[in-house]
């Protein structure tokens, strides 16, 4: 493109390139999805070595911390392997690593599979090959974004941590390490785009590639003896780089090359390939099978129902694997203002085995609230494609439809957490542990007032503002998720902690369940719900 | 009882109106055909008849039930057939039609199986692996097989190759025949005149001109080629009458007035052939629309009074006096 002796060329590049075109295209795309990480990373970030500080101040404090949590399997489990827990940076580390290096997993593929298998299954990527860019200037423009991506969330956590009182260098360095993970997943995400013959597919299999390496990672970290496991996952490595304990700056050869190797591979591939097409054939003629047909609600669990497996299925297995480990934690040496210091965490009697499966299913509270935000975001979906408007062609009445939808995702929140309190009693169980079937199935059920409180404030969103709703919805519940911890450790009144709703979970089966706020919550989430279908039924249908 | 009446039916989005006063009305068994061109508001009126978007003012009803407030009762006996095909990719041909025909009832599955055969369609194909005018076939087949008392049909054959156009059509003079009420919007001039008993034209969301395909063609200028043994003459001026030197030895006049002024002032001029021929839609279409941009120096030659009127809505026989 820099041949000067093209005067219509060195015009083009004035204008800007296409690659320039097609890579901010895809940045702006993405823009939304960006943010998000980047303020969920700079918070989390902010929060780890604050808090730690805020909890253990003396080094007496923190040697006792870490004899208490040096051998926690069941944190290992959840947050990594701790190399070191006496100090602000390695205790932001193992936090971090652990957490977030996850979160970064899933952006590398949601990244990748978005520009490259999503735009070409709507039809635009041959648009853009129809033009004046070739398919691998059109690739690199897209990698191009993705890294630009990258480097804002590797900016968001160093301003959390730096904010957060940690040195500028340590910082850049742990950063850099958890964001590695990003490229890595963004390779699989285009091999898997490339593989796949459509988006959901390809998702599909970018979601199991995480699972397996996150697998391998919980493995590797639980179990002394499987420790070499780590140098198989993208995970590891990150675990591997060692940020503020030891740094090994060699192992960021590993993520560099798989990325390379990845992102090669899936050139090839695209460069042999028909657009439109996956390595995978498409199964494009089927015999019909008329199960599920007999109403809209039947028919959104027809299209929904592979997913609702992918998402029973990583809930049993997660929560399975969670009560194997519960088994092997253990208070018995924990001396008691240790314990609580760790209440000041905010992860209470974390070192009981009942204490520690009611602090899990914390977590699952958050998949499931981010669950719910993906049911109400599939039924945007139906509007945005127009595919609502040949349904409500038919006899089908809008509310019917919206409540349809409604409830189709509070039964399968039900079932799924259910499904896991009965998973981790069944973990539980094969170990040996003694907790009661019905408490466990109680700690699954105990996860439902909340996410149904999302549920009803997404259909209101959608309801309201349907072009912003599933950005909004997903938006609510992160801040709320994070409002309590920032909210403890800025010091703020209790009042001011109390308005996200996390804060009103009973930790069940630990504590015994609230009924009156469990009550509270149903009924605002009923309210918003019945809000969200009169308002649904005077709008005008809104598509893309 | 009228199968479509609309009153006042308005329509603005923030600051674009889309449909501005329509009174329009099509009784049960007539056919319908909607002209305009893109974005003159047709798809807009379609959704206000479907009660997917509200009116601003006014109000349409089908059957009598008003389109807004009572949408479910309306499309028991209505069947809609989209400008785009959007259905669920993941589903097969066949798997659609059952799951629309579930929630329409009333589905004529014998004739549906002869649809899917006439429009050469495999249902056993996904929708995703369908070409754009294979969709619109789907959706064509599901619409045409309830046997619905109304059908809303926007820019159905879009897509569609001239020999399913034809079979489109064919059907249509079948639901016709069968007392089918049908509402066909259409940019596709020679459709709507094959099937149509009546046309309604809209620009910029206002109805500009209704009427049957007759009626269209009376109002609007006959043309008369005349050819003379030797150079034409000069005629002297005839209101209503526009005159044209295509040849040296021909005239076209454009007649708007009565004939019999014309057979008159050719009187004693040596003839040799002369033809005279009613317009077609696609000139009464292109009529309005020319006039619509800029009034054509040919129509002011003429004496007449501007095409258009500027209130909109109820413009009948007004324009030719």
């Amino acid at each position: 493109m820099s041949d000067a002796s093209h005067p219509r060329t060195a015009e083009a590049e004035a204008r800007g390139s296409p690659a320039g075109a097609v890579a901010r295209r895809a940045f702006r795309d993405a823009r939304v999805r960006t943010l998000a990480f980047a303020y969920l990373f700079a918070i989390y970030s902010y929060i780890q070595p604050v808090g730690y500080r805020h909890a253990y101040p003396t080094l007496a404090s923190r040697v006792a911390f870490a004899q208490a949590f040096g051998n926690n399997v069941g944190l290992r489990f959840l947050y990594g392997y701790p190399f070191d827990l006496l100090t602000v940076g390695g205790y932001t580390a193992w936090r971090v690593g652990g957490t977030l290096a996850i979160a970064a997993a899933a952006f590398g593929i949601l990244a990748a599979v978005r520009p490259l298998r999503g735009d070409e299954e709507a039809g635009r990527t041959e648009l853009v090959l129809a033009g004046a860019l070739g398919r691998r200037r059109s690739y690199l423009a897209v990698m191009a974004a993705i890294a630009a991506g990258t480097a804002i969330l590797w900016l968001a956590m160093l301003v959390g941590f730096v904010i957060g009182g940690l040195p500028w260098g340590g910082s850049a360095y742990l950063a850099l390490a958890t964001t590695s993970v990003v490229p890595v997943f963004a390779g699989i995400g285009a091999i898997a785009s490339q593989v796949a013959p459509t988006r959901r597919i390809a998702l599909e299999l970018g979601g199991a590639a995480v699972g397996v390496f996150l697998l391998l990672r919980v493995v590797a970290d639980t179990a002394a003896s499987l420790a070499w496991l780590r140098w198989f996952t993208p995970l590891g490595w990150a675990e591997e780089m060692r940020p503020f304990t030891g740094a090994r700056p060699v192992v960021l050869v590993l993520p560099v090359l798989a990325t390379i190797g990845l992102l090669i591979g899936a050139e090839r591939l695209f460069a042999r390939r028909d657009i439109g097409t996956g390595v995978l054939p498409a199964r494009d003629t089927a015999d019909p099978r008329f199960g599920l047909l007999s109403s809209p609600s039947a028919q959104a669990i027809r299209t929904l129902r592979g997913g609702l497996i992918a998402w029973a299925a990583s809930v049993t297995v997660f929560a399975y694997i969670l009560g194997v480990v519960s088994r092997s934690v253990s208070s018995s040496d924990i001396p008691k203002n240790i314990e609580q210091q760790l209440a000041k965490l905010g992860i209470g009697s974390i070192l009981t085995s009942t204490g520690y499966l009611s602090f899990v299913f914390f977590f699952f509270v958050l998949a499931l609230c981010l669950f719910v935000c993906a049911q109400v975001g599939g039924a945007r979906r139906e509007e945005e494609d127009d595919r609502l408007e040949t349904l409500l062609a038919l006899p089908v009445g809008r509310i019917r439809w919206l409540t349809g939808r409604l409830l189709v995702a509070a039964g399968a929140t039900a079932a799924l957490a259910l499904l896991a309190g009965a998973a981790t009693w069944a973990g539980a169980a094969t170990t040996g542990a003694s907790v009661p079937f019905a408490q466990m199935l109680g700690a699954g059920a105990n996860c439902l007032p909340v996410a149904f409180l999302f549920l009803g404030l997404a259909a209101l969103a959608y309801a309201v503002a349907p072009r912003a709703s599933t950005g909004i919805a997903y938006g609510i519940v992160m801040v709320s998720f994070l409002w309590q911890a920032v909210g403890s450790l800025l010091g703020a009144p209790q009042w001011l902690v109390d308005l996200t709703p996390f804060a009103h979970i009973a930790l069940v089966p630990a504590q015994s369940f609230h009924p009156a706020p469990a009550a509270i919550l149903v009924a605002i989430s009923v309210a918003c719900a019945a809000g969200a279908l009169a308002l649904f039924r005077r709008r005008d249908l809104l598509g893309a | 009882m009228d199968a479509i009446r609309t009153s006042d039916l308005t329509k603005h989005y923030s600051a674009t109106v889309a449909l501005e006063g329509l009174d329009l009305t099509v009784r049960e068994g007539e056919v319908y055909g909607y002209l305009g061109p893109n974005g003159a508001g047709k798809t807009t009126t379609i959704r206000l008849l479907l009660g997917l978007h509200r009116p601003t003012r006014g109000s349409a009803e089908l059957f009598g039930l008003d389109a807004w407030a009572n949408p479910v009762e309306a499309h028991q006996r209505v069947a809609y057939v989209a400008g785009e095909p959007f259905l669920w990719p993941a589903m097969t041909g066949a798997e659609t039609f059952e799951f629309m025909a579930r929630l329409h009832g009333g589905t004529d599955r014998a004739y549906r199986d002869s649809l899917v055969e006439r429009f050469e369609l495999d249902p056993r194909k996904k929708i995703r692996a369908l070409s754009k005018g294979n969709r619109q076939k789907v959706q064509l087949i599901a619409a045409l097989s309830t046997r619905a008392d109304l059908l809303l049909l926007d820019e159905p054959t879009s897509g569609l190759d001239p020999l399913m156009e034809m079979v489109f059509r064919e059907c249509a003079n079948e639901a016709k025949g069968r007392g089918q009420t049908i509402f066909l919007s259409s940019h596709i001039l020679s459709e709507v005149e094959a099937v149509c008993d009546r046309v309604g034209i809209l620009r910029a969301g206002r109805l500009v001109d209704q009427g049957t395909l007759a009626e269209l063609r009376h109002l609007s200028a006959h043309t008369v080629d005349v050819s003379f043994a030797g150079p034409a003459p000069a005629l002297a001026p005839i209101p209503g009458v526009e005159v044209e030197h295509p040849a040296p030895d021909a005239l076209r006049l454009e007649v708007s007035a009565n004939m019999e002024r014309v057979v008159e002032a050719l009187a004693g001029h040596p003839v040799v052939t002369l033809t005279s021929r009613e317009p077609s839609l696609e000139e009464i279409f292109l009529h309005h629309y020319a006039t619509a941009s800029a009034p054509s120096p040919d129509e002011t030659a003429g004496g007449e009074a501007a095409a258009v009127p500027e209130d909109g809505g109820r413009h009948t026989a007004t324009r030719h006096t």
